[in-house]
């Protein structure tokens, strides 16, 4: 199960990278869309960001017992 | 063309007659047939303003058609079917009647023509859409009722206000496009977005609907929001402030989603970053953006009830809402159909191609690029990224699969799949999802512009697979440090629910004190005054007395006491005494008056019988 999940993942990782480096936008809005792969690094480093940036967040200062409100 | 009846009141009839239907099995036909009706009555509807009535000087109208109201006539229908289909198994009568009343409202919302309609159905909503959750009949479930009706009534006052202002300076109480500026239009604006939960005034949202009950959290999701979107897209469209807080919502939603345990709590964190797409496109305010935000409201309903379904099917199930009270206990052994439609509305709301959230949240975000505005289209994107990590792969996973913490004890959880309606509900939402996602021209066609926007671009979707593929990646190396923990988040709820406390507080001690003192102070006067009060009449000369008596008594004392004096004293006492003593009896005072009342009457009686017969 945990095997077939990963082939598919890969296949579709190596599918989505060749389709994304022949096919380019005809009328890209903005510069990055002419880089190939952009959108695969803007999702592995905005997904670090977010995560990393919303546990920090939440660890510092906003997460609380769940009792909280009830004291 | 005759119109029976405008479709809002379909659903408000239907809640008054649904408790009159004993039988069960009728019952359930009836809720099924309440939409049916209501969808055959949209399909007559064609565009024009029909049932307007003068009312105080004002015209009311009950049914302005086009293509926008139309659009979310028809998805507010159809998931009111599909939700009831969910909720079939429910025996508590008034959670039916409380949902019906609630989506008549909303779709009184959508076809309002003027803007006291508009009011009354607003609040009609905030009243009905509250016993969804307050059905729930817990503690928890009724504090945060309490909190939404309140921060409810809190923005229908603010939109009462604004709209009192329009209509005094404009002289028109008709609804459609408000020119921004000036305190009427912000007024408004401030009461919409209240519904539409835009941060800071977003946090009734994610208290309220993890509360309600598991039928009507899905309700909740699809309506109030949306019907929040429906009229900022009727009023303020293209004001660029919505394109600004649009975006930050989106992320906002997201960044709290990940740091949430409560899984329909994360779900509802989700709603406010969907909600975001669609702000943000009205906001953007081209034909593209505004029919971006139609479209993913419509998609955003079906994926979103979906989700809450799933949800919801889980809490129904076990009895667990939070991923530490779920993960490592196996349940996709035992529930996997409930799993496979709950990843079905994952993919749609993440954008996966060939689901309905695909080719609509793809509009608004090419409608931000149409604008060339770099921080908006980054803002948006990274809120897809966050939406599929946790809707799709860190909700799931803690909830169906995950790995308790090491060392915890893992009691076994006895689960099966859901009720068959609830199953059948899901799968044709899920139908629906991938119906719209493979073919976007059922949806686009319906749209208030006409849509020359191509989501299947062979770049497009590369580009879109790539995004959520290594969001998945990251997913995958963080595996093990994503575990819930058993915590909650601050929102900006905090601002009222603290204070509030505090207030509480003051109330309960310094206050109450005060309340104790005075009583006590007020009750010895009262009875002071009721023990004089007993004989009126000798009022004067009790007081003349007990004034005579004091004053007598300290000149003595300060000329000093004698025998005969004393003697005095005693002598003037008991005569202060005596007459206290003397009873009062009322009817004394009472039958003269009440008798020459009586002979005023017989005198006017005889004078009226005289004159009466003499002027004829």
């Amino acid at each position: 199960m945990a095997r077939t999940l990963r082939y598919i993942l890969f296949i579709s990782v190596g599918l989505s990278m060749l389709v994304g480096l022949f096919f380019r936008p005809e009328h890209p809005h903005f510069w990055w869309e002419r880089v190939p792969a952009s959108d695969a690094i803007f999702g592995f480093l905005g997904c670090i960001l977010l995560v990393v940036g919303s546990k920090v967040l939440g660890h510092y200062w906003l997460q609380r017992d769940e009792d909280y409100y009830s004291d | 063309m005759i119109n029976p009846i405008p479709p809002a009141f379909v659903f408000i009839i239907g809640a008054i007659l649904i408790p009159i239907v004993r039988e069960r099995r009728l019952r359930q036909l009836f809720q099924l047939l309440i939409p049916a009706i209501a969808f055959a009555d949209l399909l007559y509807m064609g565009h024009g303003t029909y049932w307007s009535y003068h009312f105080l000087g004002y015209e009311l109208i009950f049914g302005r058609v086009d293509k926008l109201s139309l659009c979310f006539g028809y998805v507010f229908v159809i998931i009111a079917f599909l939700g009831m289909f969910y909720a079939l198994h429910v025996r508590d009568v008034g959670q039916h009647v409380a949902a019906f009343l609630y989506i008549g409202s909303a779709l009184g919302i959508t076809f309002a023509g003027d803007l006291f309609t508009l009011f009354a159905f607003w609040e009609i909503m905030a009243i009905a859409s509250v016993f969804l959750i307050w059905f729930q009949r817990d503690t928890a479930a009724l504090d945060a009722g309490f909190r939404y009706i309140m921060v409810h009534i809190f923005g229908g006052c603010v939109l009462l206000a604004g709209i009192i202002i329009h209509v005094v300076n404009t002289g028109s109480t008709h609804f459609g496009l408000i020119e921004y500026g000036g305190l009427a239009s912000q007024l408004i604006l401030l009461g919409f977005i209240i519904n539409a939960a835009v941060p800071p005034l977003h946090a009734w949202l994610a208290d309220a609907y993890p509360e309600a009950t598991v039928t009507g959290a899905v309700f909740l999701s699809a309506f109030t929001t949306k019907s929040a979107v429906y009229v900022l897209l009727r009023a303020f469209p293209g004001v660029e402030l919505l394109m600004w807080l649009g975006a930050i919502m989106a992320v906002y939603g997201v960044v709290y989603a990940i740091m949430e345990n409560d899984i329909r709590r994360l779900l509802s964190y989700h709603i406010i970053s969907q909600v975001g797409y669609m702000v943000c496109g009205v906001g953007i305010g081209t034909e593209m953006g505004l029919n971006g935000s139609v479209a993913h409201a419509f998609c955003h309903i079906l994926y979103k009830a979906l989700l809450f379904m799933g949800t919801g099917a889980v809490i129904h199930v076990t009895g667990r809402r939070k991923v530490t009270e779920l993960q490592g206990r196996n349940l996709y052994k035992m529930m996997p159909i409930c799993l496979s439609l709950y990843l079905i509305a994952g993919f749609s709301i993440s954008g996966v191609p060939l689901f309905n959230g695909f080719v609509s949240k793809t509009m608004v975000v090419a409608a931000a690029g149409g604008i060339h505005s770099v921080p908006i289209h980054l803002l948006l994107h990274l809120a897809s990224i966050g939406t599929f990590f946790s809707t799709t792969l860190k909700l799931p996973y803690g909830t169906w699969f995950g790995k308790a913490p090491e060392g915890e004890k893992i009691e076994e959880i006895e689960a099966k799949e859901p009720p068959s309606n609830m199953l059948i509900a899901m799968g044709l939402t899920a139908f629906l999802c991938i119906f719209i996602g493979c073919y976007p021209r059922v949806l686009y066609d319906i749209l208030p512009y006409s849509v020359h926007y191509h989501p299947y671009a062979s770049y497009h979707v590369a580009a879109t697979m790539q995004l959520l593929l290594f969001t998945a990646a990251v997913f995958w190396l963080f595996i093990d440090k994503l575990g819930g923990h058993a915590t909650i988040s601050l929102d900006t709820d905090w601002f009222y629910r603290k204070p509030g406390m505090l207030l509480l507080w003051f109330c309960s001690h310094p206050l109450q004190r005060l309340r104790f003192g005075l009583q006590h102070l007020l009750s010895r006067m009262v009875a002071n005054v009721a023990g004089l009060s007993k004989n009126p009449i000798l009022l004067p000369e009790i007081a003349i007395r007990y004034i005579h008596l004091r004053i007598i008594s300290r000149l003595y004392h300060i000329s000093g006491l004698s025998e005969d004096k004393l003697e005095e004293l005693r002598e003037l006492e008991s005569r202060y005494d005596a007459i206290r003593k003397i009873t009062y009896d009322k009817d004394v005072y009472r039958r003269p008056i009440g008798f020459g009342v009586l002979l005023a009457v017989v005198l006017l009686f005889l004078y009226g019988l005289i004159y009466f017969i003499r002027s004829r």
